[in-house]
């Protein structure tokens, strides 16, 4: 539990002194009193109007609501398929095994071979390109008088393209996420009663409703898992963007917040006053959407039944 | 009856139509799936200068000669699998097993027992979830390097007793399947706490304990930045640590010898996967209340 | 089913391992000739081998009593000391030296080097290595404190420098307040490294002192270079193969460093940069590649590309395995010769640091002075030019004594000795306007120019664009 407090707890503090420097390790509060000249929430207001930290701000959620909603539909459409009971998929284990794969290659591996596909101005997806304006005849004349200028004209330097990059990223992301997220839900189904399947299926419950009214439901608690673990991966997303861009590319097209604190922190100037800082107002926005989802997803019932119980405990009190 | 029968061969045309479909999508994302492991595959059969002029190029014209070269270029450097390996399933395994035993505990102790403070516990177990780690890493660097306990394993085995995201798996997996009145039966039937938890409550949750055994072995397999940092001495470097030193200088590449480690690397951890799927892939019939 | 996919992937599995065994009997084959007559026997060997290598899996040489730790980032310096104690096996009845060798991943290094020496104590690095990307932090910047002067260790710098004439670029990033506290071994000075044929075919001429007037060699401009770019596209060529390539060349020639206190500064130099990037650009002057793509290491064989610009190690690592070939005649090897550039750049190198507090100032001022200033035949430097440490190349090293004496004839170069022309460019580069961050300000300036030259924004928007990343990201 140390192991996991402490450092928890000197990011917070961090937060408000003034640590910054390569091997500094003695930070002190930043105070206005006795000679010193900064408010305790410095830190604080410089991230908030940092002009990147807004960048990155904005581009997070770009990337992660690209790859989340893909992530969530296939993960969804996919185990509605390999767990229905009626029309069993021949080989679903086998997909379901491969479909988790992209989840153990790391990060670092997938973003080289991604670079090398959206190459420039050699590459696969560019090879198809001049492939096929080869074939429609797009731009004949230059490829006759210049095939080298025509090349360049037809090819696409994707990874020097802020709405190019963004897209690749939450593609990547997605490629290596949805198989985790399926494997999660269909460790819920496979949690499920098979009575309430059989109970379902007497009652004449086609596919569709079987899937949206029994087995949705009562994954309920695996989702609303699956949905905040999403919302904190997606917001803490960095390997992928990193590897496969960095901060700096396209203006910093893909630039992540948990890259904004990672530069911040960890090169440069080393401002871990500042990464903290900016590592705070990340954890206080990942608090408010995750009781959003949690209010959402409630146990209507159970919330209900607490209130009782709670009521009946004052009363008994009272009576006493 | 006749009204019974169309419908049955109407569901019939619509389950070919639905399965096409299915095995087209399916056959797609495998194909997707499969593409990383080939080019790492291929790659270790090719050498360094091939990969640069082409990363997805053919088979080489001299595979053979190549990998001999790649697993020299390995050799050479501060690469020793066999120790890689060992301190990888060290870390990888006991991690694994405690990250999934007490965070199965503690969700029982969550889900099953009324306490005091209960909520408070829980709401902190997610809350540790949601801090960003970044800067902790900072701290956490300072005070191992602090303390001296670089190129100590445990670093990378104990914290995976408490790991907030397992243990908020678990309870939500146990708030839907796990019955209170199985539990209290057994009660009657003068079962000890620990003996319904390892007898009841672990069996239940196997689906549960084989992904996050699955995700946990994954993470601790492939975690570099941190090993990197920690475990300098060769003796007790991680495997991926290792593969990371083949990178030299940016200069100086070897691909050929990369992605052989890459691969060399993923082996294993595709067999441990394979191991653990058994679980998921066993379906509907293990799981569930067999009451 | 599960029957089917189990065997499907346990064969699958048997087929790796196997394969992970072919390849350990393919690197025994002299074991299994030296086990006489034991022809079924090759597996054991196989086994066999990895284990011994376990018994000494710390690398680590010599035997004395005490401990020199050393760290680094790659094998380069491990194998130097080993070499050392090879040659001086006094030292290694002294000495233990024992290395820590880190990926510079993600600044994994940098985050253990930082925490290792603020911790201090015992395994403290006595010795570091510290790459041309972040040397002036350990050097000059934030982590300079714990930087050793040379003089401190014992060492007659100012007199040795002079001696061994050290490459003064190497110098100026090494010191602190005017104290050397870091020399490299490897210059990186650069050179112009053209093709021949494609000389002959527009120029005329492929004589390295010609082509040197025909591009300005020296000029400190790009005014003869460019005419020469028009000339070569004429004929169908390009001048080099993408703006990436002349990046090195402005950014190290620069006479103004990025900041200036919390100003962002542009030096001339520098923002010329912009209408390269864009020239190069409009004009179909380049192929348009970034350095490291797979089309960047296409333009080193036989293609329509004129010339590159890098240190003897571009040549060595990068373009004679890329050339296409491995003897004159095939793809461009032999093809490519080298010359003084129009302007004086360097490109990477590493350098060597003691730790202040170290408690083997003796030994740790030994090696590197071996390292760094011996100029005899067994010094370090005279083995790495004259390819005598099993780098397979014969490198450019910082004193110009070693160079004169060493013999840089290659055969990629159609036997053109390459040193005259890399001791001329050691000379010219400067290590003078530089800071701590430089690694990430260019980056944040190649990027404005990439989205200027491939007209997203324009030449204002660009430096406008550039200034508010550098602003916003070091929070000034």
């Amino acid at each position: 539990m140390t192991f996991t407090l402490y450092p928890i707890l000197y990011t917070f503090f961090i937060g408000f002194t003034d640590l910054a420097g390569a091997g500094n390790m003695s930070p002190h509060l930043l105070t206005t009193d006795k000679g010193g000249n900064k408010p305790l929430f410095d830190n604080f207001v410089a991230v908030l109007t940092n002009a990147n930290f807004q960048k990155a701000f904005k581009n997070t959620v770009t990337i992660w609501t690209l790859n989340f909603i893909p992530q969530m539909a296939f993960a969804l459409l996919f185990t509605a398929w390999f767990t229905d009971r009626r029309s069993k998929v021949k080989g679903q284990g086998l997909f379901k095994i491969l479909f988790y794969m992209p989840n153990i290659i790391t990060a670092a591996t997938l973003a080289i071979l991604f670079n090398v596909l959206f190459g420039y101005p050699k590459g696969a997806v560019n090879d198809i390109l001049l492939g096929l304006a080869k074939t429609f005849g797009v731009k004949k004349d230059l490829l006759a008088s210049d095939p080298n200028a025509w090349k360049l004209a037809i090819s696409y330097d994707f990874n020097n393209n802020g709405t190019a990059l963004k897209l690749i990223v939450a593609f990547v992301q997605f490629y290596q996420w949805y198989g985790y997220t399926m494997v999660n839900l269909i460790a819920g189904v496979i949690g499920i009663s098979p009575e309430i399947f059989e109970a379902a299926e007497i009652d004449g419950a086609n596919r569709v409703q079987t899937f949206f009214k029994v087995t949705l439901p009562c994954i309920r608690q695996i989702l609303l898992f699956v949905l905040v673990t999403s919302l904190i991966g997606g917001l803490n997303m960095f390997d992928v963007p990193q590897l496969y861009a960095g901060e700096k590319k396209a203006n910093g097209a893909v630039m992540t917040l948990n890259m904004f604190v990672r530069s911040q922190g960890l090169d440069n100037r080393y401002l871990y006053n500042k990464a903290a800082a900016a590592s705070v107002v990340m954890f206080i926005v990942i608090v408010i959407l995750s009781s959003i989802l949690f209010y959402i997803l409630r146990d209507k019932d159970e919330a209900k039944l607490k209130k009782l119980r709670k009521q009946e405990l004052k009363a008994l009190k009272k009576g006493m | 009856m006749s009204d019974n029968a169309i419908n049955k061969s109407s569901i019939k045309r619509n389950d070919t139509g639905l399965k096409v479909v299915i095995y087209i999508v399916s056959v797609i994302f495998a194909i997707m799936t499969l593409f990383p492991f080939v080019i790492m595959i291929t790659n270790s059969f090719r050498s360094t200068f091939e990969i640069q002029q082409s990363t997805l190029g053919m088979v080489s014209a001299h595979p053979f000669e190549n990998l001999a070269k790649n697993w020299n270029e390995i050799t050479n450097k501060e690469f020793h699998p066999l120790v890689g390996f060992k301190n990888s399933f060290i870390i990888s395994t006991l991690s694994t097993i405690l990250n999934v035993y007490f965070s199965s505990l503690t969700a029982y102790a969550i889900s099953a027992y009324e306490w005091k403070l209960r909520d408070a516990f829980n709401n902190m177990i997610v809350g540790i979830m949601m801090v960003p780690g970044t800067v902790t890493t900072i701290g956490f660097v300072q005070i191992v390097y602090k303390l001296g306990l670089t190129n100590k394993l445990f670093l990378f085995i104990v914290p995976a007793i408490a790991s907030p995201m397992t243990v908020f798996f678990m309870r939500q997996y146990l708030q839907a399947s796990l019955s209170m009145e199985i539990v209290q039966s057994a009660r009657i039937d003068g079962a000890g706490e620990f003996r319904i938890f390892n007898q009841i409550v672990v069996p239940l949750m196997k689906p549960a304990i084989a992904t996050q055994a699955i995700f946990g072995y994954v993470a601790s397999w492939n975690n570099l930045f941190m090993p990197l940092i920690l475990l300098t001495e060769t003796e007790k470097k991680t495997i991926p640590v290792m593969v990371k030193l083949l990178n030299g200088d940016i200069y100086r590449r070897e691909y050929g010898a990369i992605y052989l480690g890459l691969f060399v690397t993923v082996i294993p951890l595709i067999v441990v996967y394979a191991f653990l799927s058994r679980f998921i892939v066993e379906g509907v019939a293990l799981g569930g209340v067999k009451s | 089913m599960k029957k089917v996919i189990a065997s499907v992937l346990s064969v699958a599995m048997v087929a790796a391992l196997a394969a992970g065994c072919t390849t350990t009997e393919t690197t025994a084959p002299v074991q299994t000739t030296a086990d006489n007559g034991n022809g079924g026997e090759t597996e054991t060997t196989a086994e066999v081998a990895p284990t011994d290598e376990t018994e000494e899996t710390m690398p680590q040489y010599g035997t004395g009593s005490e401990v020199i730790n050393l760290w680094s980032f790659t094998n380069e310096i491990p194998n130097m000391v080993a070499k050392y104690i090879e040659l001086n096996p006094d030292f290694g009845t002294k000495y233990t030296v024992k290395c820590t060798i880190i990926a510079t991943d993600g600044g994994a290094y940098q985050t253990a080097i930082d925490s290792a020496l603020a911790a201090g104590g015992d395994s403290a690095p006595d010795m570091y290595a510290a790459e041309a990307a972040f040397i002036l932090k350990y050097s000059q910047g934030d982590m300079c404190q714990y930087a050793a002067t040379y003089k401190d260790l014992g060492i007659d710098v100012d007199t040795k420098t002079k001696e061994a004439q050290i490459a003064p670029y190497t110098i100026d990033i090494g010191s602190r307040n005017g104290e050397i506290v870091a020399l490299g071994y490897q210059a990186t000075g650069g050179a112009m490294i053209y093709r021949a044929s494609i000389a002959k075919d527009v120029f005329g001429t492929d004589d390295p002192a010609e082509i040197e007037k025909i591009v300005g060699a020296g000029s400190g401009n790009w005014d003869k270079y460019w005419e020469a770019a028009a000339k070569l596209k004429e004929k169908g060529y390009v001048v080099v193969s993408g703006a990436d390539d002349m990046w090195n060349v402005c950014e190290k020639s620069a006479t103004q460093a990025w900041l200036n206190g919390d100003q962002v500064v542009i030096a001339p130099e520098r923002e010329a940069y912009l209408d390269i990037a864009k020239k190069l650009k409009d004009e179909g002057l380049s192929n348009d590649t970034g350095s490291w793509s797979e089309a960047w290491y296409a333009d080193m064989a036989d293609s329509n590309v004129f010339c590159f610009f890098g240190p003897a190690w571009l040549i060595n690592y990068v373009m004679i395995g890329n050339c296409g070939g491995t003897a004159a005649g095939e793809g461009s090897y032999g093809d490519w010769r080298v010359c003084t550039p129009p302007v004086g750049f360097f490109w990477g190198g590493t350098w060597v640091l003691a730790n202040k507090d170290t408690k083997v100032k003796e030994g740790v001022a030994e090696i590197i002075e071996w390292i760094t200033l011996d100029t005899s035949d067994t010094g370090l430097q005279y083995l790495w030019a004259n390819d005598l440490m099993g780098n397979g190349a014969k490198d450019t090293v910082a004193s110009g004594v070693v160079m004169n004496k060493s013999d840089g004839s290659l055969p990629f170069c159609g036997g053109q000795n390459i040193f005259p022309a890399f001791i001329g460019g050691n000379a010219n580069a400067t290590g003078k306007a530089m800071t701590q961050y430089d690694e990430s300000i260019n980056g944040y300036f190649k990027d404005a120019a990439t989205q200027y030259a491939n007209g997203e924004i324009d030449r204002d928007a660009a430096i406008a664009q550039f200034t508010e990343n550098v602003q916003s990201q070091f929070a000034f």
